[in-house]
């Protein structure tokens, strides 16, 4: 049985903005010791609801009002132009993100990280958007989307901001939103199209399992990037590397950007090896 | 809050708490209980149900989300008393041993064969994915379902080749 909460699902961007605000200035009114559990208790956003309503179940989140995300108008679906790039609004499921034929033609990277997360039934459900915004280390999409150098727009009743993905992760489970701001827009750059690339991801089965570790490499105009997830407190983006490269350049810079640690899931030294064992096939395997 | 939802064809109006889960709702409250609980937290798939035409987890759908939405669970299935294709290639090929998976997993290969008619044995390894069988009956279910696509000839059944 889930704890008990209040449940709204706001129509208007604004009518959704106004109940950010108010949580917002809730836990401003409360002491600072405070107010981290004032904002737990206050509300929490729901789209696909496959993290947040686990974490209610779990007693880890306790919000009194739960804001379903999925009927504010203009909060679903996903457009491409080569104009404004790829703009993945935060209703969007992961298979819907799955069936685009703009994501599969022109970024397959993003496809292969999304073809990687849960199961098929989750992925009806789960948004890409909660997979970052929920930031665990262990996300599967942001290793995408840090190679291809997308950009979070968030937005609040005071205004909007931009900032690229490389500055959204600021530990584990924390982002760069404020209280009374939400991830309005997911945007992959049109630079980015036609970056060949792949992800892989350890598990301890070959069906659905959360990423012991993983590793995504995209090649573009002469650069290749790495997103590396389950290896440090947030996920990783190491870019400025060159193609031709010798290899174990590639290795040594991942090395240098992750701080993995010993869990129930494997042991540190183990995560070590697994990166650099995924940066050498990706980067002979993506040609 | 007041729902509305269709399930299995009829309409159901109920009041519900928000915090209800649509598979409590389902289980509790219209008392369809085909739909199981396992985990409650998106692991094993025995909740599976098809909601707005898609499969999801019901444990980790609120009630109050499903409000003027179709739902189907594995009681409708079964149309006017006989097994569907799917129900009767389970039952054919032992494919069911405690039951617990069956409801959800019969929704997912539903979903699978929608999308795929004629799934591969890695397809339908990855289409259950998301549902557990604590027996472990895979090499049944998977066989199940190659003959519920029409892939196992006469003769094939009980060999081991197709997996």
């Amino acid at each position: 049985m889930l704890q008990r909460f209040k449940y709204a699902a706001p129509s208007t961007r604004a009518e959704l903005l106004d109940m950010l605000a108010e949580r917002s200035s809730a836990a401003e009114r409360s002491s600072a010791a405070e107010r981290s559990s004032a904002l737990e208790r206050s509300s929490a956003l729901l789209a696909g609801g496959t993290d947040l309503l686990v974490n209610i179940r779990a007693g880890v989140m306790r919000p009194s009002l739960v804001i379903d995300l999925k009927k504010v108008a203009g909060f679903s679906g996903i457009t491409w132009s080569e104009a404004e790039g790829l703009a993945i609004r935060p209703a969007v499921t992961i298979n819907e993100l799955l069936r685009e034929d703009a994501v599969v033609a022109r970024f397959p990277l993003l496809a292969d990280c999304a073809h990687d997360l849960a199961s098929y039934q989750i992925r009806n459900r789960a948004t890409v958007a909660g997979n970052v915004v929920n930031a665990s280390p262990c996300s599967d999409m942001a290793p995408a989307l840090l190679c291809l150098g997308a950009r979070a727009v968030l937005s609040s009743a005071r205004g909007r901001r931009e900032l690229p993905f490389s500055e959204f992760f600021k530990g584990v489970k924390k982002t760069a939103l404020a209280a009374d701001e939400v991830l309005e827009l997911i945007v992959v750059p049109a630079s980015s199209q036609g970056a060949r690339g792949a992800y892989k991801k350890l598990k301890r089965i070959a069906g659905h399992d959360l990423g012991i570790v993983g590793v995504a490499l995209s090649k573009k105009d002469g650069l290749i990037r790495l997103g590396i997830s389950s290896s440090a407190p947030t996920p990783v983006l190491v870019d400025g590397l060159r193609e031709g490269e010798d290899v174990e350049a590639l290795v040594a810079a991942a090395a240098k950007a992750i701080s993995p640690i010993s869990d129930v899931r494997c042991s540190k030294e183990y995560r070590e090896f697994m990166v650099e064992t995924f940066v050498k096939r990706l980067a002979r395997e993506v040609a | 809050m007041r729902i509305r939802v269709t399930v299995n064809g009829d309409v159901y109006e109920r009041e519900v708490e928000e915090n209800r889960s649509l598979l409590r709702f389902l289980r509790e409250d219209l008392g369809l209980t085909g739909t199981k609980e396992g985990c409650g937290a998106g692991e094993c798939g025995a909740c599976t149900v098809f909601f707005k035409g898609k499969t999801v987890n019901a444990c980790m759908v609120l009630a109050v989300e499903a409000d003027g939405s179709e739902i189907e669970t594995i009681e409708g299935e079964a149309e006017n008393g006989k097994l569907s294709a799917i129900q009767a290639a389970f039952d054919r090929h032992h494919a069911i041993q405690c039951g617990f998976c069956t409801g959800g997993m019969v929704m997912s290969v539903r979903e699978l064969l929608r999308r795929n008619p004629k799934p591969s044995v890695d397809q339908i390894k990855e289409g259950i994915e998301g549902n557990f069988c604590r027996c472990t009956g895979y090499q049944q279910i998977i066989e199940a379902v190659l003959d519920a696509s029409g892939q196992l000839g006469p003769g094939a059944k009980g060999e081991l080749k197709y997996v």
